[in-house]
């Protein structure tokens, strides 16, 4: 097959071009970040999306996948809701657009994204992560808003912080930048909604850096529309000793790629992420996620859990990369799958790639239907067929939901996700 | 710790040049001319003198080659290989094929004397031999001998070179040949369907178990040639067979091309098990020379509760990339697939299993272990699926990666895949070193570092080795040893 060809672009490609130069005079942002956008969106018309040609997007055909992209609507309107917890500070994003209203705790600077690039300053974050990072091309040539937030050294936040995202239909293309200073303690939660039935396409990146010592819960709670697109990013770096516990839950959205790509720079950093994907409908939801083992003496575990009811697509590639001189890396991924219809599907690919040889590295995937046996003997204890098979469903994902050590946090997602089972099950 | 230090040490020191396989024989050859076109395709198939399907059956592969591009996803690197630099036939002159003993030329008797193969029947008989293996000896390009012939006849198992089987036997060739590997399937393949010169073909009939274990030899001695073989294997109902699969190659400072293809099919309830030693020239401790294994094996589990078991010990090549499959396409059926790849010097593998779960109650079981030692590249590939109508399939993988020294890498690639609610897949990998742990407790009961370490690197593979058939599970031993030299004893 000869790929040198200049490719024909799909109707999703030429209206993502087309987006771009329908507001190229209105984007934010001239000079660097301009000459930024411009390549990004021509490598975007060049190349196109990915197909499952790219190693990174092989269970993932994006440029089959996205049918259609629908238009930015400038003048649409999505409500606030209410905070996921109780007393957390919420940061309202509204169709990809900041509202800088309200008072931020101690400690914490915000900006509007806009302004950085506005000024420029926002134009070096805006490089790709390499030639497959479609989510970074994309939010990279269309984003317009979002929040850059500076957490001092030190700051130890009692409440959360919640990033809400709410979209009402059309395009949102948001970035965040989120730096925490030495020491910190906080937990932000990244919340991903929409208002309505209509269908709508968000691309988010979340740029974390965290600093020595800092403890960091971030939190990614998507549950978007059944007719919505969310392309999302996080990207982290981890200090010395410093911490991250990445806590990602997907309960909505009808083609969902959520792509995390992180590192540890310094030794003893700890990063933990744990996963729940909630797959229903004909939706087709996928948990991408790499991570640099760059330095010695950094510890990680990823876990996943996914649950694929109806004509579910379900997909997980985590790839753990221990580089020559990371001795004593421990690194541990384990994804596991309850698959429970006939008509879902479920891909796994748990990568290792090794270069430091005095490690402790493994992963583990197992996908498998519910046990008939525990089956049988909750049902032999009286309890019908569905609600037993609910509880099962409910026990193999709660589990995780419980390492958080924050009571409101917990209750408040479990019933998300207790309120998905009865929605699904 | 002061004793793992003592092993990396050691393992720097690794002198991979200890290839005890790599003279070379002086032996008259025919050749063709280097390169390849359709006259020299042609020309194999006249020297073979094949039938005219057979002909433009490798005409066809040879054009669609044409408009292929080599593969580039795997872990491997290697400068572009010119296939117009390699003679693609060679054998050694006045042979036509495999004939009696006594015919062949003694030189060639010596080479595999000294490769340790029996091809003598009579010794074997007399009790030389522990066991009776039935031997087809591929020198190059062509079969040079086939032992037991008339024995197994006897028991209706049709042992035989291809080319022999293709004029003798076209019918069974036809219908089998390239059903399992078609002449489209990659790159490798396709030059295999085109170029191959010989191999093995036995066909095993309905109720028949093999009387004994079949085996094949291949040896690449002429300079700058490919070794394109090709192997059919088919077992019908209720059949049972056991083959064996050698190879050696001299040592030299170019590298050399061996792009095999292998075929097995098992009919309803019939059961193949597949065991390969591969010790191909790796190389000089530099990286220089070597052999380029590219090789695609695959099993088809066509009929109900079949089986199909691949058992591997690869020690040798410079770089390897082979995958031996099973087609889970009977009800029942199963899959298994056991290996060994031990890296060191500069080699790379990139090597695994696919099982592709297609009939109703297949179970298929991965055991891999990687063993990575001086600045080699090891990594496991391999992809487990169930379609939608394997109902109950189930399949167990474990692939654990060894690494000794911190100059060399080991990779996991798993590729898993589940359309069915009721199928059940279970996955772990693990990468490490040798555990401290262990060494401390064998050290602690005075057995040395070199020895201990022997004893965890077998313990480590003892899973696979214990599937090999006995005279294998040996040699294999020995291989292992012989390839990490330097780190165990």
């Amino acid at each position: 097959m000869n790929m040198q060809q200049a490719i024909k672009m799909t109707a999703a490609e030429t209206a993502l071009v087309d987006a771009y130069t329908a507001q190229i005079g209105d984007l934010p942002g001239d000079g660097s970040v301009l000459s930024v956008r411009d390549t990004l969106v021509h490598e975007l018309k060049t190349a196109g999306l990915p197909t499952r040609r790219v190693e990174s997007w092989h269970y993932t055909d994006l440029r089959t996948l996205l049918r259609a992209v629908p238009t930015a609507d400038p003048t649409a309107f999505a409500d606030r809701v209410e905070a996921l917890v109780a007393g957390a500070t919420v940061l309202s994003v509204r169709n990809g657009h900041a509202d800088l209203k309200g008072n931020a705790p101690e400690g914490v600077t915000i900006r509007s994204y806009t302004d950085s690039l506005l000024d420029g300053s926002a134009a070096a974050g805006l490089a790709v992560l390499g030639t497959d990072d479609a989510i970074g091309r994309i939010n990279g040539g269309l984003v317009r808003g979002g929040l850059e937030l500076v957490i001092a050294d030190g700051t130890e936040l009692e409440d959360p912080l919640e990033i809400q995202l709410v979209q009402s239909l059309g395009q949102a293309h948001t970035r965040f930048p989120v730096s925490f200073g030495a020491n910190t303690k906080a937990t932000v939660i990244e919340r991903h909604l929409s208002t309505n039935a209509a269908e709508s396409l968000i691309s988010s990146v979340s740029d974390i850096t965290v600093g020595e010592g800092a403890e960091i819960t971030w939190i990614v709670l998507q549950q978007q529309g059944a007719a919505d697109t969310h392309l999302g990013q996080i990207r982290f770096d981890l200090a010395k000793d410093a911490k991250l516990h990445l806590f990602l839950i997907n309960a909505g959205g009808k083609l969902v790629r959520q792509e995390i790509h992180g590192k540890t720079s310094g030794e003893g950093a700890d990063f933990k992420l744990r996963g729940i994907n909630l797959l229903g409908g004909e939706s087709h939801t996928d948990v991408t996620f790499t991570l640099g083992h760059n330095v010695p003496h950094t510890t990680s575990t990823e876990i996943i859990r996914n649950v694929v009811f109806d004509r579910a697509k379900g997909v997980f590639q985590g790839k753990i990369l221990v580089a020559k001189d990371a001795q004593k890396t421990d690194a541990k991924m384990a994804c596991n799958t309850l698959l429970l219809s006939d008509d879902a599907d479920l891909s796994a690919k748990p990568e290792l790639e090794i270069f430091a040889d005095d490690v402790q590295c493994g992963h583990g995937a197992t996908v498998a239907d519910i046990d008939h046996t525990q089956l049988f003997y909750l049902m032999a204890r009286g309890i019908p067929e569905n609600k037993a098979r609910a509880m099962l469903v409910n026990a193999f994902v709660a589990e995780i939901v419980e390492e958080l050590d924050d009571e409101p946090l917990v209750e408040a997602l479990e019933s998300v996700i207790s309120a998905w089972l009865e929605k699904h099950a | 710790m002061p004793a793992v230090q003592e092993t990396i040490d050691q393992v720097r020191q690794i002198d991979v040049d200890q290839y005890k396989y790599g003279f070379e024989t002086t032996i008259e050859v025919e050749k063709a001319p280097k390169g390849l076109s359709e006259d020299i395709i042609r020309f194999i198939s006249a020297k073979k003198s094949e039938p005219e399907w057979m002909l433009e059956w490798r005409l066809d592969a040879y054009r669609r080659w044409l408009t292929m591009d080599e593969p580039t996803w795997a872990r491997v690197n290697y400068p572009k290989i010119d296939f117009n630099d390699i003679y693609y036939y060679a054998a050694p002159k006045g042979t036509t094929g495999p004939k009696s003993l006594d015919e062949v030329d003694p030189e060639l008797l010596k080479v595999y004397e000294k490769l340790g193969i029996p091809l003598k029947e009579q010794e074997m008989l007399a009790g030389v031999q522990k066991s009776k293996i039935a031997v087809d000896a591929v020198f190059d390009s062509v079969s040079v001998v086939t032992t037991f012939k008339e024995e197994l006849k006897k028991a209706g198992v049709i042992f035989m070179s291809i080319s022999e089987a293709i004029r003798e036997h076209p019918d069974l060739v036809k219908k089998y040949l390239g059903t399992v590997v078609p002449t489209t399937d990659n790159y490798y393949a396709t030059l295999n369907s085109a170029v191959f010169t010989d191999g093995s073909f036995v066909f095993v009939p309905k109720g028949v178990r093999c009387p004994m274990e079949l085996s094949t030899y291949f040896r690449i001695n002429e300079k700058n040639t490919g070794q394109f073989e090709r192997t059919l294997i088919i077992a019908e109902d209720n059949a049972y067979v056991s083959y064996l699969e050698g190879c050696t190659a001299p040592q030299r400072d170019e590298n050399q091309l061996h792009a095999a293809v292998v075929e097995l099919i098992a009919l309803d309830e019939a059961e193949i098990k597949y065991s390969t030693v591969q010790n191909w020239y790796p190389g000089d401790k530099h990286g220089k020379g070597g052999i380029y294994n590219f090789v695609t094996k695959r099993g088809d589990c066509r009929g109900k509760n079949s089986k199909i078991s691949w058992t591997q010990v690869e020690t040798g090549s410079a770089i390897t990339w082979k995958y031996p499959s099973c087609i889970l396409r009977g009800d029942g059926s199963r899959g298994e697939f056991y290996s060994i790849a031990v890296s060191n010097g500069h080699q790379q593998i990139d090597s695994g299993t696919k099982m592709i779960h297609l009939g109703k109650n297949t179970s298929s079981r991965i055991v891999s272990k990687g063993i990575a030692a001086g600045v080699s590249e090891n990594t496991y590939r391999g992809q487990v699926s169930a379609h939608r109508k394997a109902e109950n399939a189930r399949n167990f993988t474990q692939c654990d990666s060894l690494l000794i020294g911190d100059k060399c890498g080991a990779h996991t690639v798993p590729y898993i895949e589940a359309k069915n609610s009721t199928a059940q897949f279970e996955h772990e990998a693990t990468t490490s070193k040798i555990s401290e742990d262990q060494l401390f407790y064998c050290l602690q009961r005075g057995i040395p570092t070199e020895a201990a370490i022997a004893l965890i690197v077998n313990g480590f593979v003892k899973e696979v080795i214990q599937e090999l058939p006995m005279e294998f599970a040996v040699e294999a031993q020995k291989l292992i040893g012989i390839s990490l030299e330097g780190s165990v004893g």
